[in-house]
């Protein structure tokens, strides 16, 4: 192929997929290349995908039977220690209003639908032959002529376009070999996740978790469940199956000596989570690194001359104890980055200063904007106090709250005391209450 | 649950292939002779790293699912990391993801 492209664009994950949507519609020239064998083979989240930038994509989505799981209209977050759960639950009939803000997803099955939907965008695009989902291709190197990026070689074939968008995922070996990230990460802004995927009959799974129709639940989970290593667990409701896993720090799983599976182990006995998976049997196994959502574990820059980096490849996700947002951010910086070869294209200018415009766009997003203001959010789950201290101080009251024994029953603030004694100091929590009223 | 019985269920490319490409190259006299802590032994979630009686450090990729922890878990540089080549590596293939 001798042509050039307007973009190629590296990944058919989530990122990848919603630039090149943004490119057909747009009717762009371009080439996405995917090294699985479909859109998806090698991709793997928790997985909800938030905010509604799914409904700009593919308006109505919600009434095609592929595609998504579960729309989320039940949220619960849990604290644990060995023997209890203590939960925050909210469920309201807000959530079953479209655009959904957020849906549960498998990778594999979401983003072959996803492909699909951008390949009928082509199609209809006034391009139809002139852009193309490839898959099962390795890029293996970016292709630079001074000093810019002009396209990728796979294998000995190599493809020239005027920009390329980086979307590799968070293991992002073409963002290190053009510079911008170092060629050596350390482990310090990164976590270990690990998931099963577990099968229970589709009415047995609505009647289990009280759903109805396609409305489904999310629970996150932080104490003993993480064995006292930094981090915490999810359980997701999907159609016919549940996605439970573990997101565990990797500097401190190796400091602890842990291993993730046995973690995932001890994390399905806990009894909480032991009623809820019941019966329910283990068909497929997986795992990923993710990253922290510490800004700092960002690249060096997210563009250069020719070149945009997108989704976890730059590092992009957030977890501020409210949810994990990872491919929500990869859907808008996809969008992002898109939109900036668009504007590139009219300008017939694919500079590093024009390209900074995608960086301008994504810091005056949700994305940048959110990743910012909670830094302090981060910062502080990551403390060694909200995985043990306090899920253990919070059961420990639940325990004498919700006990009821015939005996003369204390104020609630007397249990309260009673559980700090146990657990903490007055002054640490109070020193911890102020950061976190700060930080959320 | 093990990691043998989870890994047994999961789908690898190339299956039936018995010289497929190693993707993932560990210099293991770096693990055996200077790293402090071998902590890929651990953090993997495919066991891919061993540890025999002796103490000492064995790889394979062949259980490898691609998830990237060795690239950032090891300090030391004994890892170099690619990703699995579509016709001759071996490599995940989710069915759910």
């Amino acid at each position: 192929m001798e042509e050039k492209f307007d973009c190629i664009i590296v990944g058919g994950g989530i990122a990848g997929l919603s630039a090149a949507m943004t490119l057909a519609k747009a009717d762009a020239r371009f080439l996405l290349i995917e090294r699985g064998e479909f859109c998806g083979a090698k991709n793997v989240s928790g997985g909800v995908l938030w905010g509604s930038d799914l409904a700009r994509l593919v308006p109505d989505y919600w009434q095609d039977e592929g595609g998504f799981e579960r729309f989320v209209s039940h949220r619960r977050l849990t604290f644990t220690d060995e023997q209890s759960a203590f939960s925050v639950d909210f469920k309201s009939d807000h959530f079953k209003e479209t655009p959904y803000t957020g849906v549960t997803v498998l990778r594999a099955v979401f983003d072959e639908w996803l492909a699909g939907k951008v390949q009928q965008a082509i199609d209809a695009s006034a391009h139809p032959d002139e852009s193309f989902l490839a898959t099962d291709i390795l890029v293996e190197e970016v292709v630079q002529e001074e000093g810019r990026v002009t396209g990728i070689r796979a294998g000995d074939e190599v493809f020239h376009a005027d920009c390329v968008i980086i979307a590799e995922g968070v293991n992002n070996l073409l963002t290190r070999q053009i510079g911008l990230e170092k060629e050596y990460v350390p482990g310090d802004h990164v976590a270990v996740g690990v998931k099963e995927v577990l099968k229970l009959d589709e009415a047995r799974l609505a009647d289990r978790f009280q759903l109805d129709g396609r409305s489904g639940l999310t629970n996150e989970f932080v104490g003993a469940c993480s064995e006292g290593v930094e981090g915490g667990g999810f359980l997701y409701t999907n159609r016919d199956s549940i996605s439970l896993g573990l997101v565990l720090g990797m500097n401190d799983l190796r400091d602890k000596g842990k291993t993730p599976y046995d973690v995932l182990n001890s994390f399905k006995e806990h009894p909480a989570v032991a009623d809820m998976i019941r019966d329910a049997e283990t068909v497929e196994y997986s795992a990923h690194v993710v990253s922290t959502g510490d800004i700092k574990g960002m690249p060096s820059e997210i563009y250069a001359d020719g070149v945009m980096i997108a989704g976890e490849a730059a590092h992009l996700l957030l977890n501020a104890g409210k949810a994990i947002q990872g491919m929500d951010y990869a859907m808008r910086s996809g969008i992002l980055a898109a939109e900036t070869v668009v504007e590139a294209k009219k300008a017939s200018d694919f500079s590093a200063a024009m390209l900074g415009n995608y960086r301008k766009a994504l810091e005056s997003s949700y994305v940048l904007q959110d990743m910012k203001s909670f830094q302090e959010a981060v910062h502080l789950l990551h403390r060694q106090e909200m995985f043990s201290t306090v899920p253990n101080l919070i059961c420990d009251f639940g325990r004498q709250f919700f006990t009821i024994d015939s005996k003369p029953t204390p104020k609630a603030s007397a249990m309260m005391r009673a559980a700090i004694k146990r657990h903490a100091s007055y002054w640490d929590l109070v020193k911890l209450g102020l950061k976190g009223a700060k930080a959320l | 649950m093990t990691v043998a019985e989870r890994l047994g269920l999961v789908n690898y490319r190339n299956q039936g292939r018995s010289d497929s490409r190693a993707h993932i190259e560990v210099d293991t006299d770096i693990c055996n002779s200077t790293c402090p802590h071998k902590c890929t032994t651990r953090v993997c979630p495919a066991k891919c790293y061993t540890l025999d009686e002796q103490g000492n450090v064995h790889f394979q990729f062949e259980d490898c699912i691609e998830c990237g922890t060795c690239l950032y878990a090891c300090d030391q540089g004994a890892v170099t990391w690619r990703f699995p080549h579509p016709e001759e590596g071996r490599g995940v293939n989710w069915t759910l993801g």
